[in-house]
């Protein structure tokens, strides 16, 4: 589904010095898999969301979706930022309408996908009002309505739910789970949280700084519905923040 | 609360600026011996000729009419030219590259400098009038919209692309609102810029009415009371449009606009 082959990012900084953001990167999503990148702060985890997305373009290396070359931008890729983004100067139904318009849906359908595609986050009582009327988690609700309306084949997340509150983070953490259920979309989600990684991935990349980008994999095989206060997760969160730890990289948060 | 508001924000200026007004009035009679307008003399003048005196050959209504209209003219082709420029320069980096040093060396030249150019392009009269007040508020609109455009956050710009947008569905449901702040403020600023123009162009192009040619004629016939109630008349109209219209409709804007990017 998701390939990424020996990937190198490289950018000027302004002062002339060429950086290295990611390097020899290798990994793959399988259809319908959902795969977290954990990784400190700083180490590239977003650029490589930015790689898949389309919205950058490796500087040596593969991306491939679908056995195809990324090129760009895409509603097949349904991206969840760090911040809503919401277009402040539409409605909440008007900021779901929006990619619907695009793909060219039928004047007379768009009202009922989106307001469908916002009832199934809970958000059916605020589609007439502006984003700047709602808190963040609402927001951050809006923004995945407004990807899953267009049924991409992969959700893409870059710390989604980071800047939300523990118990918001934790509620749309199991609704993602429940919406990833019902359709099985594959998922590549970026965060820098261990037990976010432990709760939600079957697999977890474990990522650090170049020249080695992907320091290591974990396969997570307990069963969902996962208990946060079980044992078998706490070793899970143990395991990774393990693996985390032996980074050269810098501060590990949780 | 709100009364006390208006009470520091109006009336304390108000009473601040007539008692310097008037101490100027006094000491500049003592000391050179010459009749100076005070508040008291301007306010009886100005309500004489709201009354309907007549103000050279015309009413102060004729007068006052005359200035909107010329500003009006003058600002609604700078604004329309202002957008436009500004919207092609802010989209496309080739023509930004070619245009914005244009806009930027522009916005130095001071309104009143395009005098002989309006005189040598239209002669003595209206058009060179109109043309000068164009000038002055078309790059204030030009600027801010090419800068509102260009500043337009890239994560909106990704996300529009994540969602399928082509470049038309970018630029007119994307860039174009979330520039509307910065053309509303090029707006205001341009309008200000206009209406200062009107003014001294007035007093130069010979435009025959107008409160700014009233004012050079009144001071021709030493009728210093009828200058200075002119004075007065730009001074509030400025204002009135200025703050009261434009200000409004800005933070109206502003506040649903920046809500963007605060709780996280």
């Amino acid at each position: 589904m998701i390939r990424v082959q020996n990937c190198r990012l490289t950018y000027r900084t302004p002062c002339g010095h060429v950086h290295t953001a990611l390097d020899h990167v290798d990994l793959h999503v399988d259809e319908a898999e959902f795969v977290c990148v954990l990784g400190p702060s700083g180490c590239g985890k977003t650029s490589l969301l930015n790689l898949v997305a389309g919205f950058l373009k490796p500087s040596a290396g593969v991306v491939l979706f679908d056995n195809m070359s990324v090129a760009g931008p895409g509603p097949d890729r349904g991206v969840v930022f760090q911040d809503p983004t919401l277009f402040p100067w539409l409605t909440v139904r008007q900021n779901v309408e929006f990619g619907l318009r695009n793909a060219g849906c039928a004047p007379d359908r768009l009202a009922p996908r989106a307001t469908a595609a916002l009832a199934a986050v809970g958000m059916r009582a605020h589609i007439h009002k502006h984003p700047h009327a709602l808190s963040g988690g609402m927001r951050q609700r809006v923004a995945l309505a407004r990807v899953l309306v267009l049924e991409p084949s992969a959700l893409l997340m870059d710390e989604p739910f980071s800047a939300l509150d523990a118990n918001t983070r934790e509620r749309l953490q199991d609704e993602l789970l429940r919406i990833w259920d019902e359709h099985r979309r594959t998922v590549l989600y970026v965060t820098h949280s261990v037990e976010e990684a432990a709760y939600l991935a079957d697999r977890v990349l474990i990522m650090g700084p170049p020249p080695e980008s992907i320091k290591d994999e974990v396969a997570l095989s307990l069963p969902r519905p996962r208990d946060r206060a079980s044992d078998e997760f706490r070793a899970a969160v143990q395991l990774l923040r393990g693996k985390l730890d032996r980074l050269p990289c810098c501060v590990v948060e949780t | 609360m709100k009364s006390h508001s208006l009470i520091t924000r109006v009336l304390v200026p108000v009473a601040l600026a007539v008692a310097v007004w008037y101490a100027l009035a006094l000491v500049v009679e003592a000391v050179r011996g010459v009749d100076f307008p005070t508040p008291l003399d301007t306010a009886r003048r100005l309500a004489a000729l709201l009354a309907g005196d007549p103000l050279g050959d015309h009413s102060v209504y004729r007068h006052i009419g005359d200035s909107l209209l010329r500003w009006v003219t003058g600002f609604v082709i700078a604004a329309v030219a202002g957008i436009a420029v500004g919207l092609a320069t802010g989209w496309s980096e080739t023509v930004r590259g070619m245009v914005a040093p244009l806009l930027h060396g522009l916005q130095l030249i001071p309104g009143l400098a395009w005098i002989p150019v309006a005189l040598l392009l239209f002669g003595l009269g209206e058009t060179a009038t109109i043309f000068m007040i164009a000038m002055a508020s078309f790059t204030p609109v030009a600027i801010s919209v090419m800068d509102g455009v260009n500043r337009v956050d890239t994560q909106y710009v990704r996300a529009a692309r994540m969602l399928g947008a082509g470049r038309r569905a970018l630029f007119l449901c994307v860039l174009l609102p979330g520039a509307l702040p910065a053309l509303i403020t090029g707006l205001r600023i341009g309008l200000g810029h206009g209406w200062r123009v009107v003014v001294a162009a007035e007093m130069i192009v010979g435009a025959g009415t107008g409160l700014g040619y009233s004012i050079i004629e009144a001071r021709w016939t030493l009728d210093y009371p009828s200058a200075f109630a002119c004075v007065a008349a730009i001074c509030v109209i400025g204002l009135v449009v200025e703050r009261v219209v434009f200000a409004r409709l800005e933070q109206r804007t502003l506040a649903r606009w920046s809500l963007a990017r605060d709780s996280s």
